[in-house]
């Protein structure tokens, strides 16, 4: 096992790590495969997603913008930091 | 219009971005490939929705034709319950 | 709460009920309850035939969580009402899902 230098959200709750990004550039990808890009707004325990200035993938093409966007959390497979 | 006042402005969870579109057109994202555009009168936790003037767009596609292309059917219905189940995404929409 | 309240103000107007395997029925609601299971009267399926196999029924009990949309009469909607109603169930739910 290697221990080396903790980054910030290693070794604590998933949503200690969703707190941490809040307000930073994330992707969310659906259950049906679809990908938002986005700045993340909120997070609530059923994994809802408030983004702001969204983007939507398909297949990896982008379809569509949002300025603001409610994602409904049994939709959601992951979201994970961009930077 | 009650925006500012007793229950503020703050987007401090995810709902409140949906509390704000209250009165407003907005789009709706469903499952099975649907999209609908109404101004919102409801909603609540569950994102059960109730909306009005409700634009229904659903994408089939045409298993007849060779390239499979994709069609779009449209329906309008003038008071609408949506269950919230169904719902994948919420946002503003100014009617285009 | 919310729609709960909201179906049993519309109890004996004409709803059409469409199910997530895409049937539409039309009737009038008689019943709801906390799941938003919803009892109809007088029933007629639109698009009978397509979906001939409920003509001979009267009345249905359909399952909450098996309902697309129910559309609605606007007539009957009292909107100022529902959004306040709204605003009032979203100030008391806030935080919940923290």
């Amino acid at each position: 096992m290697e221990n080396g230098t903790l980054t910030q959200s290693e070794g604590k709750d998933p949503s200690v790590f969703l707190g941490e990004i809040i307000g930073h550039p994330v992707t969310v990808k659906l259950n049906s495969g679809v990908v938002y890009k986005g700045e993340l707004q909120s997070v609530d325990g059923y994994m809802n997603i408030a983004l702001e200035k969204t983007e939507e993938y398909v297949d990896g093409v982008k379809k569509r913008s949002y300025g603001d966007a409610f994602v409904r959390g049994n939709n959601v497979m992951y979201i994970s930091a961009d930077s | 219009m009650a925006d500012v006042g007793d229950e503020g402005n703050a987007v401090s969870e995810p709902l409140d971005l949906v509390r704000l579109l209250l009165d407003e057109v907005v789009l709706v994202k469903l499952r099975g490939d649907r999209e609908l555009q109404g101004r919102l009168h409801a909603y609540d936790s569950h994102c059960n929705l109730v909306l009005g003037e409700v634009e229904e767009t659903i994408f089939v596609v045409d298993e007849e034709d060779e390239d499979e292309e994709i069609k779009t059917v449209s329906r309008k219905s003038e008071m609408l319950f949506v269950r919230g189940d169904s719902v994948v995404l919420i946002s503003p929409q100014s009617r285009s | 709460m919310l729609f709960f309240s909201f179906f049993k103000t519309l109890i004996d107007h004409e709803v059409t009920v469409e199910l997530k395997n895409d049937i539409q029925i039309r009737g009038t609601l008689k019943s709801v309850d906390q799941y938003l299971n919803i009892k109809l009267d007088d029933i007629s399926v639109v698009e009978e035939l397509k979906y001939p196999h409920l003509s001979a029924v009267k009345n249905v009990f359909i399952r909450g969580s098996v309902v697309r949309y129910v559309h609605l009469p606007a007539n009957a909607v009292d909107i100022p009402l529902l959004e306040d109603a709204t605003r009032r169930e979203a100030s008391n739910n806030a935080g919940k899902a923290k």
